[in-house]
């Protein structure tokens, strides 16, 4: 043992030694090696995001080498055959050129728009995780709070990047934008003449929009991230409730050397993934939808996905027009003003104090870190049904011309089913959720209460049949159990109480022989007699 | 410009003028279209002539051929028709097919067998010498040989069941036959007709005809060709499957809902640009690998969840399960 | 467990009898992290299983390798740039793809498997007992707090707390001023709104402005087809550019029985009165609800469709919008026809074309 001392002096990080006497890190640095992360699948969906950033930073930098985000008139005369002699904005031509004339360069394109969409998918279901889990009580509220507005940062950078390009369908959707904010009351004429430097759309809007795009959103992306990064290392995870598990502890791995080895690993497939999306998959091919001209239109005119419900919003929006004479001048709120302007204002604001009326209802001021299955808060579940399916109908509003023309349904059957539906299908969604939850609830309560449906039926002397249930753990003279509910998976199948072996390893052919797994399991089966290979309940395992 | 520019024709558009007449008149001096280069020496651009190919195309169309009548291929009630047939004039009225056209003697031989054709899988529909049956099938009197062409190729024609609109199918004829009954529908009461040839599009300017796709044609068919919805349940076909011959027909007789574009909208070179930009577009590879239908964001929406999400969620159970 | 930072006397770390992993377990403690449970995976070396294991991490690398190379290979050697046609130059941006792909696919694979096959067991419990707040500590920030403010004694001296204020709060409208100063333009002077690129005085010296298509030729009546329609613009220079963005007109030709049915219906418009031209109308192609070009035209049905929200508006009656979020209708364009016998503007849209807004008159 004398050994291992003079092992620690010989440590080649004789660095570490001269930084640690300048800096004194080692115990900031080993804190946070050994800080401890729960194992979750469902704890993975925010680093998505995080990594998609990551992505989108590395290919936008790309992108930002070749693009020329000036609307200047100029004339095409790259590689492209359809467009060689178009009149057309530097913007476009310098996107075209990066598709087709530079290197890779559609590559990086396909990949930094993947990323964006996958950025934005991330983002909405780490925060349907961390809502349908109560992740966001108290004292998380501000971490949530950060959380909504990294979603609103992601769409408007995402709104911004679709526009960059200049193509006809981006312009569209900048037109659509413009109309957006003309419908506000009062200041509207005002924002879009003063945003566009004129009339629409004017010479200066893409330079705008590219330093909105590369440096602000971007940077205050990241400032968010930081906290809320930040936050989460200063709060600590929340976890499962299970053994050994309670509010005031974190079980699972320290961050060095598994969580980082897992989180690395992560990275990569993330980044596999977009690389071969961006191979694989052809997004936003600019090149077929020609220079932005205002007389020029597509059938199927769509924002991207995370925009989709907005446009579904304003499909669905009934001819409704306030106008009144006032002073001797008209005035008037047009019908996009509230399907784009106050609809995602209420968006906005209804997640960030949620968390706070969702206290104040329940009346639970305490703090939380363990979280709940969503079948322990039907209500909470489902409000959060109701709000998921008033989102998808807008979502397939939104793609609503696409189809009804690919699967020939009448478009304006399509528009009213929206209509009928976003009014009908949360209100079902709540009772349906409600119920589902309730059901859950019970069934975890009989199984702790009767035991585990064996799956075998016994008949009796008087020929009344019945199942034989395994109990959970002691019983008291009428086979009832009196296990009370820890708030996790309760098991319902006898395999999860260890009744039957896990299958042998290996992937095309068994790696192991029955007697090793025999040997390994045996010691710490959960019910006695341990099963075995040999005589085990009706499968048709391979012994 | 072109020699057969033809005067303008004075009160032609005054409120109420037959529309009939005029465009009797002005398709059978073979569609010259009148530029403005002479008169406005401002307009800066004069890019009507000049383009390649175009003389080559103008003396194909300059051939002489009956006047055209522009009745629309469309559910008319007979007293209607009737009405319309009598305002139409004498030129019109000497090719009136309920004089001759019984008398086959007078058609050439393609639509003497177009003829057979006819009558015996269209009459039904379409009643005795075109004359359309009311309630059942329009008049295809002065609809032309490139209406006929277009229906029959594209297997619209004859149509199975009546329906809000008739889909694209297997042809029941071949183009040869498809031609006859055209010949005949065109001796019964003329209309228009397309060039010769399969080839609409090698003399086309891709570019140029890009421009002209995405004025005229994108907004219903899409930048993608893939077609679009229209209101209650009608739609603009795709553009993929469609041939030179029926791309052209159906801009110049503008077929269900499609507006017509004749000669003095889009000239014969214009079209041919057109044809040769779809040509271009559905017969290049998608550069970017898969295409997703070139249908816009929404498959992009189904791949980022469907492919996207799903793998990596499966990756986060694999990392996050127990070894 | 005791707090995390006390350092526990009885332990030596220079007591040479302690394991490595006894250092690491006692520095964990001290960050309030317990490890209770620590199990290698494979506690007897060179089993066939850990060798399996290693074999399959070997793999994994050795994968990413060759895959790395075979996208520096595509990304110089495959040919890139654009060629018409099915060709192999298609399948440049799906090379590069499926390499990089299968490249960081395979490390991140390789280290997965790493740390869940090969590293040990592992359970740690980490005390969250730094996370409830401590009043005493509280106090004496809260005293600190409070005692900042009193040294600058503004309570003693109310004055300068007021002058403070009142000089400070022009400094923060300066810094917003030269946004807003720099921004800012008056959607009024010129009135864009309202105005298009068919007020002739404004854009052509009070010449009237000719139907120009998109190659700037004029029109004549009889050019546009029966049941067809044109897009048209303001033959004033800069007329088809995106300079006039609210200027692009559907000119439309009307079969005679819809041409009647529209005279009959012009009525309800009265600003209309005069606008067709023959059996020629044209309207506005900028949405009233968003600004897209409703330009999808159904000659049988006359609805004139827009893409983006699909407003329908029917063209036979003054373009009035029959289905979907558009309130308002196409404004009519008044048409006439000069002396060389081109289609002419009588004059501005009557009406502000486009989507709507606060103080449209």
């Amino acid at each position: 043992m004398k050994r291992r001392n003079v092992d620690l002096a010989d440590l080649p990080a004789r660095s570490a030694v001269q930084i640690d006497d300048r800096l004194q890190v080692a115990s900031p640095l080993r804190r946070l090696f050994n800080k401890v992360f729960p194992d979750h699948w469902s704890f993975l969906l925010g680093e998505i995001a995080l990594y998609s950033f990551i992505v989108l930073l590395l290919t936008g930098t790309f992108l930002a080498l070749f693009f020329d985000p000036s609307m200047q008139e100029t004339k095409y005369n790259g590689s492209f055959v359809p467009l060689r002699g178009i009149d057309m904005s530097e913007a476009y031509r310098s996107s075209l050129n990066i598709s087709f004339d530079v290197r890779g360069g559609l590559f990086i394109r396909q990949m930094h728009h993947w990323a964006a969409l996958l950025f934005m998918a991330a983002i909405v279901m780490h925060m349907l995780r961390t809502f349908f889990t109560g992740a966001f009580r108290r004292p998380r509220e501000l971490n949530w709070i950060i959380g909504v507005l990294l979603f609103w940062m992601g769409f408007l950078e995402g709104f911004a990047g679709y526009s960059l390009p200049d193509d006809a369908l981006s312009g569209t959707g900048l037109r659509i934008a413009s109309a957006i904010m003309l419908s506000i009351p009062i200041a509207g004429t005002w924002v879009t003449t003063s945003l566009f430097g004129g009339e629409f759309p004017g010479t200066v809007i893409l330079d705008r929009l590219y330093i909105v795009h590369v440096l602000i959103v971007p940077g205050v992306i990241l400032a968010l991230i930081a906290v809320h990064l930040g936050l989460l290392v200063k709060q600590k995870h929340t976890q499962w409730p299970g053994p050994g598990r309670t509010n005031s502890n974190v079980v699972g791995v320290r961050m060095f050397p598994g969580f980082a080895l897992k989180g690395g690993g992560f990275f990569m497939i993330v980044f596999a993934m977009i690389a071969l999306l961006g191979g694989i998959f052809q997004i936003n091919p600019i090149w077929l939808f020609g220079p932005y001209r205002a007389s020029v239109v597509s059938a199927a005119s769509q924002p991207d996905w995370y925009v989709m419900f907005l446009d579904g919003s304003t499909r669905l929006m009934p001819p409704w027009e306030f106008r009144w004479h006032m002073f001797g001048n008209y005035y008037d709120i047009p019908p996009l003003f509230w399907p784009t302007v106050v609809l995602p204002g209420i968006l906005t604001m209804l997640p960030i104090f949620y968390p706070f009326i969702e206290a104040r209802f329940t009346k639970d001021k305490a703090t939380h870190h363990l979280l709940q299955r969503p079948r322990d808060v039907p209500a909470r579940t489902a409000i959060g049904a109701m709000a998921v399916s008033f989102y998808l109908v807008l979502l397939v509003s939104g793609a609503n011309d696409v189809i009804a023309d690919k699967l020939r349904i009448s478009l304006n059957a399509m528009t009213w089913a929206g209509r009928v539906g976003l009014l009908l299908i949360p209100p079902l969604a709540y009772y349906v959720t409600h119920r589902i939850c309730l059901g859950l609830q019970q069934h975890d309560r009989e199984v702790l209460s009767h035991g585990v449906e064996t799956g075998i039926i016994r008949r009796t002397p008087e020929g009344r049949f019945y199942e034989v249930h395994q109990p959970l753990g002691p019983v008291d003279e009428h086979g009832h159990g009196e296990l009370p509910y820890a708030g996790w998976v309760v098991p319902k199948k006898m395999n999860r109480v260890g009744a039957l072996l896990p299958t042998l390893r290996g992937f095309f052919k068994p790696v192991e022989t029955v007697d090793d797994v025999e040997n390994e399991q045996s010691s710490n089966a959960p019910v006695s007699p341990a099963p075995s290979r040999h005589h085990e309940i009706g499968t048709g395992g391979r012994s | 410009m072109t020699a057969n520019n033809r005067p303008l024709d004075p009160g032609a558009d005054t409120p109420g003028a037959r529309p009939l007449d005029r465009d009797a008149s002005s398709l059978g001096a073979a569609g010259g279209r009148e530029t403005a280069h002479d008169e406005q020496p401002d307009m800066g651009r004069a890019p009507r002539d000049g383009r390649p190919g175009r003389r080559g195309v103008f003396t194909r169309l300059a051939a002489p051929r009956a006047p055209r009548s522009r009745l629309r291929r469309r559910a008319w009630a007979g007293a209607r028709m009737v009405a319309a047939l009598a305002l139409v004039g004498g030129l019109y009225a000497a090719f009136a097919p309920n004089v001759h056209a019984e008398d086959s003697s007078t058609l050439s031989g393609a639509a003497q067998q177009g003829q057979t054709l006819y009558n015996s899988s269209c009459i039904t529909c379409h009643g005795r010498n075109g004359q359309g049956v009311p309630g059942r099938g329009p008049s295809l009197i002065g609809v032309g040989s490139a209406a006929v062409e277009f229906q029959v190729t594209t297997g619209r024609m004859p149509l199975n069941q009546q329906q809000s609109e008739a889909d694209r199918k297997k042809p029941t004829f071949s183009d040869d036959q498809a031609r006859d009954i055209g010949a005949y529908i065109e001796a019964l009461g003329g209309g228009p007709q397309l060039p010769n040839g399969s080839d609409l599009h090698s003399n086309g300017d891709i570019s140029a005809g890009g421009d002209l796709f995405r004025v005229n044609c994108s907004s219903c068919h899409a930048f993608g060709m893939g077609g679009g919805a229209l209101s209650s349940g009608k739609y603009a076909p795709s553009l993929n499957n469609a041939t030179d011959r029926q791309i052209y027909a159906a801009m110049l007789t503008g077929p269900e809902n499609m507006p017509m574009f004749g000669d003095d909208q889009l000239t014969p070179q214009e079209k041919q640009d057109i044809i040769a930009y779809i040509r271009h577009q559905t017969n290049d590879q998608d550069p970017g690998g898969f295409g997703l239908g070139r249908l816009g964001p929404v498959p992009e929406a189904l791949v980022i969840f469907l492919v996207g999400i799903v793998a990596l969620v499966f990756a986060a159970l694999w990392i996050a399960g127990k070894s | 467990m005791s707090t995390t930072t006390e350092h526990d006397d009885d332990f030596d770390v220079e007591d040479r009898s302690l394991s490595r992993f006894d250092l690491v377990r006692e520095g964990a403690r001290r960050d309030g992290v317990q490890i209770v449970h620590y199990a290698p995976k494979f506690p007897v070396p060179g089993t066939k299983r850990e060798k399996r294991v290693v074999r399959t991490i070997a793999l994994l690398f050795a994968i990413t390798g060759l895959a790395a190379l075979a996208f520096l290979i595509s990304y110089i050697w495959w040919p890139y740039e654009y060629k018409s046609g099915f060709n192999i130059n298609k399948y440049y941006t799906p090379m590069l793809g499926i390499t990089l792909g299968l490249t960081l696919l395979s490390i991140g694979l390789a280290i997965i498997t790493w740390g869940k096959k090969l590293l040990p067991d592992e359970i740690s419990v980490q005390d969250r007992h730094d996370q409830i707040a401590d009043e005493t500590e509280r106090k004496l920030t809260g005293a600190t707090m409070v005692h900042m403010v009193d040294e600058l004694g503004i309570k003693r001296r109310p004055m300068l707390a007021k002058a403070a204020l009142l000089g400070l709060a022009p400094v923060g409208a300066l810094a917003a001023a030269p946004l807003v100063g720099g921004l800012i333009k008056d959607p009024h002077h010129p009135d864009v709104l309202v105005h298009t690129g068919w007020d002739n005085k404004l854009t052509n010296n009070g010449q009237p402005i000719r139907l120009v298509r998109d190659d700037l030729t004029p029109i004549r009546p009889e050019d546009v087809s029966v049941g067809g329609q044109m897009t048209v613009y303001p033959g004033i220079p800069g007329g088809n550019t995106n300079e006039y963005a609210d200027s692009p007109t559907l000119l439309i030709h009307l079969r005679d029985e819809d041409a009647t049915k529209l005279r009959e219906n012009l009525k309800h418009v009265p600003a209309n009165r005069d606008h067709m031209y023959g059996n020629l109308v044209a309207y506005s192609k900028i949405c009233t609800h968003a600004g897209c070009p409703a330009s999808l035209f159904e000659q049988q049905t006359n609805i004139l469709l827009c893409p983006c929200h699909q407003s329908q508006f029917n063209i036979v009656d003054n373009a009035r919008p029959i289905f979907g979020p558009a309130t308002r209708r196409l404004p009519m364009l008044p048409l006439s026809v000069d002396s060389d016998g081109f289609l002419i503007a009588k004059s501005d849209y009557q009406q502000p074309v486009g989507p709507g807004f606060w103080e449209r008159p």
